[in-house]
C-alpha cells in the first residue's frame, strides 16, 4: 500500500499557451484566482485585522477573531494578505517569528477532522481524531520555552458545528490558556452566527472581536476592476460602470463581477472581425448580463412543444377555475383535453398527457409529486402564473 | 484400392453421371463428394448465387445490414458530425474547453437542458473535437462522473482519484478513508499550477444531483479549485432542472461562475422532417448499392405522404426532442423483414400507435367481465359522490343493484369471488387505498380511489371483445 505517497497532478508535456492578445492578457488578469498584491477598497478591514494579530503576537498572548460577510467580499483574501505581511514583518525582525495554520470547514468530512488537520500541519504527524485532540489538548496547556505564536485561520466556521460543539469549544478555548500563545481568526458568513448555533459557553469564548465585511459598492467594484486590468485597456469606461453597478444592486459579489467581464471580453472577440479586436463596449457587456442573470424559465416555454404549451394553459385555467395554485392531474387533464379539442387536435390520452406532465416537471417549469400517484399527484407551478401567460402569448 | 468398399449404389451413380471420365475419377474428389453428398440441383443453386454476390447482397442479407445499420443510429446514440441546430452552444463549449486546455485556464459551465436534448451528445462532440488536436490530446485529464453512479461524496471522491491515477491508486484500488483522500487529493490539486500541470475536466452528469450531496463539499471543492490559483480544471456540470443555481448553497453559487449553456431548441416542423428524412436515409457506404438507391428512393416517397406527415406532426406536438423520434422509428424499421424489405407508411402508423397507446386501457382490455363490472360499478359512485374514497361494500351493494335489475345469472357471482376480483384490480393499482394501506381496518372497509378516468372507462368499453349489452348500457346510464 502506498503509505508515502506524494500528492500530485502530472505535468503537462508543454507548457501552457501565454495570452496572445489584449483580450486574453485582460481575461488571465480578470480570472479570480489571478489574486492582486494588495486589496482595494479593503483598506481599513486590513488594517484592524492587522492590529489585532500583531498586538497578540508582540504580547505573545492569544485571542479570538469573528469575521463575518456575504461570499465574494474578501475575507479569506483579506486574511491571507495580513498573514503576508506579517510574515514579511517577521523576517525582518520586526515583530517575533509565528506560525501560520489554515483549515477549512468545507474541505473536511466531519467537524472533528480540524483535530487531524491542526495536528498534522503543526507536527506532520498522522493520528486519528480522538487521539490528535488530546495531544493538541496538550501542547497548548503546557509551557514550553521558546514557543511561537501560532495564527489558526478557521474557515467556513458554521460546518464545525456538532451537537456537543465540543470541535468549536476547544478552538476558543485554547486561546485563553495561559501558556498556549494561539490567535484564532474565524471566518463565516452569517453576522449573527455565535448568538444563533453557538451555547453560551462558546459564544462567550469566542469574545466580542468581531467584523463584518460589507458587501462592495458599484464604485469600489469598479476600482476592483481597474486595479486589476492595471493599464490594459480592454474596456470602455462605460461598460465597466454598468457592469459594477449591476452586481453592486444584485449581491456585491466581486467573483461575480469578474465573471461577467470574463464572458464579456469573450463575446467582444467572437463578435469582431478576425484580426481586428476592439475595446469590449456596452453591447457586449449587455450580452454577457443578461446571459448569466436572466431566467430562463420564458425561454424554455418558448421552446416546449405544442402538447406542453397546451398543458401548461390548461394548468392554468384549471387554477382560475379552482381559485387555488394547486390541482391534481386528473383535474388538469380534463381541460387538457377540453383544449385540444378547441385546438382541432387528435385527444391526447391519460398516457401521453401524463408524460407531458412529467417532462415538465423534470425541468421544473412544473413541480410535481411522485409519479407513481398516477392520476391523484398535485401539480404546481414553479413560476408566476403571470410569467407563463407572457411566455404563452408573446409569439 | 479405397474404391473397393464403396456403396455399390454410390458407384452407379458416379458411373451414371461422370459417363466416361470415371475411368479418370481422381481420389480427393470422391472423397469431395464423400463429405458433401449434395444432388445437382443444389450445387447448381448454390453457382448462381456465388455469381450474382458480386454486384448485390441478397434481400434477407440486405435487410439485415439496413437494420443493423438503423439501431445503431437509434438505440446506440452514435455521435453525430456536426450537432445540428446547436451552433452557437457548440461554439461556446468548446472555446471554453480549449481554453482550459490550451492556456490553463480554470473555468466552470453548466449546461441545462430538457432531457432528450442533446446535452452529452454536444459535450461528447467537443471533446471529441478537441482531443483531435495533437496539442490537446496529450495534456488532458478527464474524469467523468455521474450523479446516478456517486450516490454520495465518498464514492464520488474514490472514483475521481482512481479516474486520475494518483499515488494512492494501486491498480484500481484506492486506499484510505474518506478523509484521507479529500486532503490527498486537495494537496495535489493545490500543488499543481496554471502553467505546468495538465488541465483535468471534471464531467459530471445529473449535476443537480451531486447538490444532494452533504454540505456539497464535493462541489464547493472542485469549484473552489476553479476559482483559485491551483491546478487548472474546467467543471462541466450536465442537469435537465432549470432552477438548479437555486439548489446551491450560497458558498458554492458565489464560487460558481454562473455560464450556463441552454439547449432549448426551437426546431421548426420543416427541420423535424428533415431530420427524419436524413435519420433514415442510407449513407454512400452501404454494401449494395442498389438496395440503398432502392431504399432512400423509398424513404423520399415516404416523406411525401400526406399519412406520414400527420404522424409526423402529432409526435412533434407531442414531444421536440430526437430521442422520442428514434424510438417510433425505431419500432417501425423492425417491421421491416424479407417480405416487405421498404419501409411503408403503415409500419410507421403502426408504430405510432403502439407508441401512443394508453397503458390504462390497455389493462382494461384485459380484464374479465366480472372485473370490467366493479369498474364500472366504482365509476358511478365516483359520479354519484363526487370522487369521495369508496370500499368494498359499496362497490359490492351497487353491483348488487345492477344484478337486481338487469337480474341475468350470468353474473351472479358470490360474494368471496367479487372480492377476488376487487383483490385483482387492487394489484393491478387500478384502485389504490387511500392511506397507502397500512391501516388496520378490515380489508373489505378499507377506503380506496379509483385510478382512472371516465374516458378511460368508456374508451375501454367500446373497445371490449363481445362485451356484453346490459353492462354497455349501464356503464352508458347516468346513475347507477
Amino acid at each position: 500500500t502506498p503509505r508515502h505517497a506524494t500528492p500530485s497532478i502530472p505535468s503537462r508535456s508543454l507548457p501552457a499557451r501565454k495570452p496572445g492578445n489584449v483580450l486574453e492578457e485582460a481575461r488571465a488578469r480578470l480570472h479570480v484566482s489571478s489574486v492582486p498584491e494588495s486589496l482595494p477598497c479593503r483598506e481599513q478591514e486590513f488594517q484592524d485585522i492587522y492590529n489585532f494579530v500583531e498586538s497578540k503576537i508582540m504580547d505573545g498572548t492569544g485571542g479570538c477573531m469573528y469575521i463575518s460577510g456575504v461570499p465574494g467580499t474578501g475575507k479569506t483574501a483579506t486574511v491571507h494578505e495580513v498573514i503576508r505581511s506579517l510574515q514579511q514583518a517577521a523576517d525582518q525582525d520586526e515583530i517575533p517569528p509565528f506560525r501560520f495554520i489554515e483549515i477549512n470547514g468545507m474541505k473536511m468530512t466531519d467537524p472533528h477532522q480540524a483535530y487531524v488537520q491542526i495536528l498534522q500541519k503543526l507536527t506532520d504527524q498522522k493520528v486519528t481524531a480522538d487521539h490528535a485532540s488530546a495531544l493538541l489538548e496538550k501542547r497548548f496547556s503546557t509551557p514550553a520555552p521558546k514557543k511561537e505564536t501560532t495564527v489558526l485561520l478557521v474557515d467556513e466556521l458554521d460546518l464545525l458545528w456538532t451537537r456537543k460543539q465540543n470541535v468549536m469549544y476547544n478552538l476558543f478555548d485554547w486561546p485563553t490558556r495561559r501558556h498556549a500563545r494561539l490567535v484564532v481568526l474565524t471566518i463565516a458568513n452569517t453576522m449573527d452566527l455565535p448568538e444563533r448555533i453557538m451555547i453560551n459557553r462558546v459564544a462567550s469564548r469566542l469574545g466580542l472581536t468581531r467584523m463584518s465585511f460589507q458587501p462592495y459598492t458599484f464604485k469600489q467594484l469598479q476600482q476592483i476592476i481597474t486595479s486589476r486590468l492595471n493599464r490594459v485597456k480592454a474596456f470602455e469606461e462605460d461598460a465597466l460602470q454598468l457592469v459594477s453597478r449591476k452586481v453592486a444592486a444584485l449581491s456585491g459579489d466581486a467573483r461575480r463581477c469578474l465573471d461577467i467581464c470574463r464572458r464579456a471580453t469573450e463575446i467582444c472577440e467572437h463578435s469582431g472581425q478576425k484580426g481586428a479586436i476592439g475595446l469590449v463596449g456596452m453591447s457586449h457587456v449587455m450580452e454577457a448580463l443578461d446571459e448569466m442573470f436572466s431566467s430562463s424559465y420564458i425561454t424554455a416555454i418558448r421552446c416546449a412543444s405544442l402538447q406542453e404549451q397546451l398543458f401548461l394553459r390548461a394548468v392554468i385555467a384549471e387554477f382560475r377555475r379552482l381559485g387555488l395554485e394547486e390541482a391534481t392531474f386528473q383535474q388538469v387533464f380534463v381541460q387538457h383535453q377540453a383544449l385540444c379539442r378547441v385546438e382541432g387536435l387528435q385527444p391526447v390520452s391519460v398516457s401521453e398527457s401524463l408524460a407531458v406532465c412529467q417532462r415538465l416537471g423534470a425541468c421544473r417549469l412544473l413541480l410535481l409529486e411522485p409519479s407513481r400517484l398516477d392520476l391523484l399527484l398535485r401539480v404546481r407551478l414553479n413560476l408566476s402564473q403571470d410569467d407563463v401567460l407572457y411566455a404563452l402569448k408573446a409569439d | 484400392m479405397t474404391r473397393r468398399w464403396f456403396p455399390v449404389a454410390f458407384r452407379r451413380r458416379v458411373f451414371s453421371s461422370g459417363g466416361i471420365s470415371v475411368l479418370k475419377f481422381h481420389y480427393w474428389d470422391i472423397l469431395f463428394l464423400l463429405k458433401n453428398p449434395v444432388s445437382n440441383h443444389s450445387s447448381c443453386s448454390t453457382m448462381s448465387k456465388r455469381k450474382c454476390g458480386e454486384q448485390q447482397l441478397a434481400v434477407g442479407e440486405c435487410v439485415s445490414q439496413v437494420q443493423r445499420v438503423l439501431r445503431e443510429r437509434f438505440c446506440h446514440q452514435r455521435l453525430p458530425h456536426k450537432p445540428v441546430g446547436l451552433e452557437s452552444q457548440y461554439k461556446h463549449l468548446l472555446e471554453l474547453l480549449r481554453r482550459t486546455a490550451v492556456h490553463g485556464e480554470s473555468n466552470s459551465v453548466l449546461i441545462v437542458g430538457p432531457r432528450g436534448s442533446g446535452k452529452t451528445m454536444l459535450l461528447r462532440c467537443a471533446l471529441r473535437e478537441l482531443l483531435e488536436l495533437q496539442e490537446v490530446k496529450k495534456n488532458v485529464l478527464q474524469v467523468h462522473l455521474s450523479g446516478l453512479l456517486q450516490t454520495d461524496d465518498r464514492i464520488a471522491l474514490r472514483e475521481i482519484t482512481r479516474q486520475l491515477q494518483l499515488e494512492n491508486v494501486v491498480g484500481d484500488k484506492v486506499f484510505g478513508s474518506f478523509a484521507e483522500n479529500l486532503v490527498f487529493l486537495l494537496d495535489a490539486l493545490k500543488k499543481g499550477d496554471k502553467s505546468s500541470s495538465r488541465p483535468v475536466f471534471f464531467i459530471l452528469e445529473e449535476f443537480d444531483l451531486f447538490a444532494h450531496h452533504k454540505n456539497q463539499t464535493l462541489l464547493y471543492n472542485l469549484l473552489d479549485v476553479s476559482q483559485s490559483a491551483q491546478a487548472p480544471v474546467a467543471v462541466v456540470g450536465l442537469t435537465c432542472r432549470l432552477d438548479v443555481l437555486e439548489l446551491l448553497e450560497k458558498r458554492v453559487k458565489s464560487r460558481f461562475s454562473h455560464r450556463q449553456i441552454h439547449l432549448l431548441s426551437s426546431l421548426s416542423f420543416r427541420q423535424y422532417q428533415d431530420v427524419f428524412r436524413s435519420e433514415l436515409t442510407l449513407q454512400d457506404d452501404f454494401p449494395d448499392s442498389k438496395f440503398s438507391q432502392e431504399w432512400n428512393l423509398s424513404i423520399s416517397k415516404l416523406c411525401e405522404d400526406k399519412s406520414v406527415d400527420e404522424i409526423l406532426q402529432k409526435h412533434y406536438n407531442s414531444c421536440k426532442d430526437f430521442r422520442s423520434l428514434h424510438s417510433l422509428l425505431l419500432l417501425a424499421v423492425s417491421r421491416v423483414s424479407v417480405s416487405n424489405p421498404t419501409l411503408r407508411a403503415v409500419d410507421l402508423l403502426e408504430a405510432s400507435r403502439i407508441s401512443s397507446a394508453d397503458s390504462k386501457g390497455n389493462i382494461l382490455h384485459g380484464l374479465s367481465i366480472l372485473e370490467l363490472c366493479l369498474i364500472i360499478a366504482m365509476k358511478h359512485l365516483n359520479d354519484i359522490y363526487e370522487g369521495e374514497p369508496f370500499n368494498f361494500q359499496m362497490v359490492h351493494n351497487e353491483f348488487k343493484k345492477f344484478l337486481q335489475r338487469k337480474s341475468h345469472s350470468i353474473h351472479n357471482f358470490e360474494k368471496p369471488v367479487v372480492f377476488k376480483a376487487f383483490e385483482h384490480l387492487l394489484q393491478l393499482e387500478l384502485i389504490r387505498p387511500v392511506d397507502g394501506g397500512v391501516c388496520k381496518v378490515q380489508r373489505e372497509y378499507q377506503l380506496m380511489r379509483l385510478m382512472l378516468d371516465h374516458t378511460q372507462v368508456m374508451e375501454a368499453l367500446q373497445r371490449y371483445p363481445q362485451c356484453p349489452t346490459d353492462v354497455k348500457q349501464w356503464a352508458v346510464s347516468a346513475f347507477g
